[in-house]
């Protein structure tokens, strides 16, 4: 709608969208939950072998070096064809960090099998008694000659269960003012002993994610990455990138079509009041789009978006959430069907994709952090 | 978030910029109470800054610059609450400009020495542009007019772009106010302008012919007076949301810093979130369209959205002014009056919404 593709890219689109259809087995398309790594990884590592996985890697740690403009169109393809959601914590988490602040050793050892999809990671950030308030966290690693031992408990670790290893927030020095300031970034194999781990089943009835309890695991000191005490720096440098990526408008673009089918098929389609509220919804998704577009234009002529990016978040993920809740308004009786429900128009998961749009307003900074950092950071207001 | 310009472009908005100096809360006040609701100096000004011309091209003596720069004119005047009619004026150049052959009041027009503004509305809810009940008869040459427009900033115009049904569909035809068979009828609004009724009575007229870019006249004016009243009401609310913020920033109660609250912090940055959407959808949109073919999905998108959140933003600001918010004596009720305005002109949020269903196909 706003961003238009040059010829080069156009051509990379079909080429995707093409190599896409004739490689992405049917089963894995539009599934509204992750499916199991049983099912998923062999996908990861077809595309791994493409040389597709990591289109935003650069080409040295083994992925495509593309420009943000390719990255986009790659990511609109996946969503167009329903790809199946992907771990992304190595992908897009831990692998850039270690490549911007890793020893060579560390990159050497972890980036491969990030690239090769044999190694899935978690991220342990969130504990019982830190969430939004992630700088009091309380997970306790204790230096040890050349080892740290670790005790405490992380949660809402998304498959974690699944995962081989975890990057975490460790608190190494409990007396530190202010609190962030006495916190490291830590590697955890996470099939070291001591460790024990229990899904978790969402509201959507899926076990997306899981809890982890550390009792007095012994991690390599060699598994720090940066200088003991920084890890808060590290875990927040590249925030702003993973926010503009997550207000990719492609999915609610997805949602917005998927609303039209039920309609048409529930009949609500004719009610003007509906109608009203559907052009509401599609007018949103078009600023949504503008947004995006806007932003990516910076990004690309290398004007930073900061903290502004909280801004695309809030926007995109509660956008999001509208669009489900008028799904299962166009869903009538049918909104609280547990299974996908049959129209003449396909199949429209509606009760699943509802609940699963419940979680996008917490994860990463719920709405209400992100609105403290833009009244702090972008509007100057008062402490 | 800040926009990508050129640096001729970020010259421009500062020049705008430094025009709207001379404007503000005070003069716009001033006008409340004239005759006139705005100064023709100014208009002349404007013109003599290319502003009035800015989408006009270079042959005819305009700027022949695109809508990002339209856009950005326009929200400095937004932010000034400016009463000259910029916005009416430089987009009726553009239509002015656009046949082999400019209309013979162009000249004037980009000057700032004459007037001309669109009459394109026929009722306060549900028309379609495309369908004016307003009739054109005879061909160009010995076309006239009848029928009735309404919700027009006519104050010091001289004449009028009326789009009206002809044989083959709406056609946009250049009525003179000395016309005969043409009357106006004023009434106050809110603020200093003022809105008027045009009845036309086999009024003779000259037939606007479209740019060889846009599929016809009337849709092109008309997407065109959507995006550049959307730009105006971005910068309108943002005007607004500065005011207070400032003002959250300096008030105590409770001993403290109101702007240190968190339930006014959060109303804060869902005014800021309304104001960022509608700069990112006037200049995406401005930046992906050409002045005389605008997709018409885009344009009532953005007018739907820069309406319904310039009323947003501006009954907020009120809101979190208190008390002193709500008397006539406080600057900050004016960006509500000019919002309550221009979201209403065209069409407003819920006019927009109901053309959308249609335009976008919705329910197709």
């Amino acid at each position: 709608m706003f961003r238009r593709d040059t010829p080069a890219e156009a051509e990379l689109r079909i080429e995707v969208r093409t190599w896409l259809e004739a490689n992405l087995p049917a089963a894995l398309r539009g599934r509204t939950v992750r499916p199991p790594p049983a099912e998923l990884m062999p996908w990861y590592q077809t595309l791994s072998r493409k040389g597709w996985i990591a289109p935003h890697w650069p080409r040295q740690y083994g992925g495509m070096g593309a420009t943000l403009n390719e990255q986009i169109i790659i990511t609109e393809e996946l969503a167009r064809i329903g790809a199946p959601h992907l771990p992304v914590q190595g992908l897009n988490h831990i692998g850039p960090i270690l490549m911007e602040f890793a020893t060579e050793a560390q990159k050497a050892k972890h980036l491969p099998p990030i690239i090769a999809g044999t190694v899935i990671w978690a991220q342990g950030y969130s504990e019982p008694g830190a969430g939004s308030d992630l700088a009091s966290l309380s997970t306790r690693a204790t230096l040890d000659g050349d080892r740290f031992i670790v005790k405490g408990q992380k949660i809402w670790t998304t498959w974690a269960h699944h995962s081989d290893w975890m990057f975490a927030l460790v608190r190494t020095d409990p007396q530190a003012q202010p609190r962030h300031a006495g916190i490291s970034f830590l590697l955890i194999d996470l099939h070291s002993p001591g460790i024990r781990i229990r899904p978790i089943k969402t509201i959507a009835g899926d076990d997306e994610f899981a809890e982890v309890f550390f009792d007095d695991v012994t991690v390599p000191a060699e598994n720090l990455v940066g200088k003991l005490h920084d890890g808060w720096r590290i875990a927040n440098a590249l925030l702003g990138h993973e926010r503009l990526s997550t207000s990719n408008p492609q999915f609610a673009l997805m949602a917005l079509e998927r609303i039209k089918t039920m309609a048409r098929a529930s009949g609500i389609i004719e009610d003007p009041a509906f109608q009203d509220r559907l052009a509401a919804a599609s007018i949103n998704v078009t600023a949504l789009s503008a947004m995006f577009s806007h932003a990516v234009e910076l990004t690309n002529n290398k004007q930073s978006l900061g903290p502004e990016a909280s801004m695309t978040k809030i926007f995109g993920s509660e956008l999001l959430q509208a669009l489900n809740e008028l799904l299962i308004e166009a869903a009538g009786g049918h909104a609280s069907a547990e299974n996908p429900i049959a129209t003449n128009f396909g199949e429209v998961d509606v009760a699943a994709s509802f609940l699963q749009s419940r979680r996008v307003t917490i994860y990463g900074g719920s709405s209400e952090i992100q609105r403290n950092v833009l009244a702090r950071r972008v509007l100057n207001l008062p402490n | 978030m800040d926009l990508h310009l050129t640096s001729e472009q970020a010259l421009l908005r500062d020049s705008a910029a430094k025009f709207i100096e001379a404007s503000g809360p005070k003069v716009a006040r001033g006008f409340r109470a004239q005759g006139s609701s705005f100064a023709p100096a100014r208009l002349r000004e404007a013109g003599e800054l290319g502003w009035l011309g800015i989408l006009v091209p270079d042959s005819a003596a305009g700027l022949g610059l695109g809508l990002t720069e339209l856009a950005l004119v326009l929200q400095q005047a937004g932010r000034g609450l400016v009463c000259e009619p910029i916005e009416f004026a430089a987009i009726s150049a553009a239509a002015l400009a656009q046949g082999r052959t400019p209309h013979p009041m162009l000249e004037q027009v980009i000057a700032g020495a004459a007037l001309v503004v669109p009459a394109l509305q026929e009722s306060g809810y549900g028309d379609d542009p495309l369908a004016p009940r307003t009739k054109a008869m005879g061909t160009d040459g010995a076309l006239r007019v009848t029928g009735q427009k309404v919700f027009i900033c006519a104050d010091g115009a001289d004449g009028f772009l009326v789009s009206a049904s002809g044989r083959d569909g709406p056609v946009l035809c250049y009525v003179a106010r000395n016309a005969s068979g043409c009357a106006l009828s004023t009434t106050q609004t809110v603020e200093g302008r003022k809105l008027a009724t045009l009845s036309l009575a086999d009024t003779p007229a000259d037939l606007i012919p479209p740019h060889p870019a846009s599929r016809n006249a009337v849709d092109a004016l008309h997407n065109l007076a959507l995006l550049a009243v959307s730009a105006e009401l971005l910068g309108v609310m943002e005007r607004a949301l500065e005011v207070t913020l400032d003002y959250l920033r300096i008030r105590k109660q409770f001993g403290k810093l109101i702007g240190s609250f968190q339930a006014l912090q959060h109303q804060a940055t869902n005014m800021y979130v309304r104001v960022e959407a509608t700069r990112s959808l006037v200049f995406q949109t401005a930046a992906n369209n050409d002045p005389y073919c605008i997709d018409p999905a885009l344009a009532v998108a953005v007018k739907a959205k820069a309406s319904e959140n310039a009323l947003a933003v501006t009954e907020a600001c009120i809101q979190l002014h208190g008390a002193i918010g709500f008397t006539d004596e406080h600057d900050i009720g004016l960006y509500l009056k000019r919002a309550m305005l221009l979201s209403s002109l065209f069409g407003n949020a819920a006019a927009q919404r109901r053309r959308y269903v249609e335009i976008a196909g919705l329910t197709a």
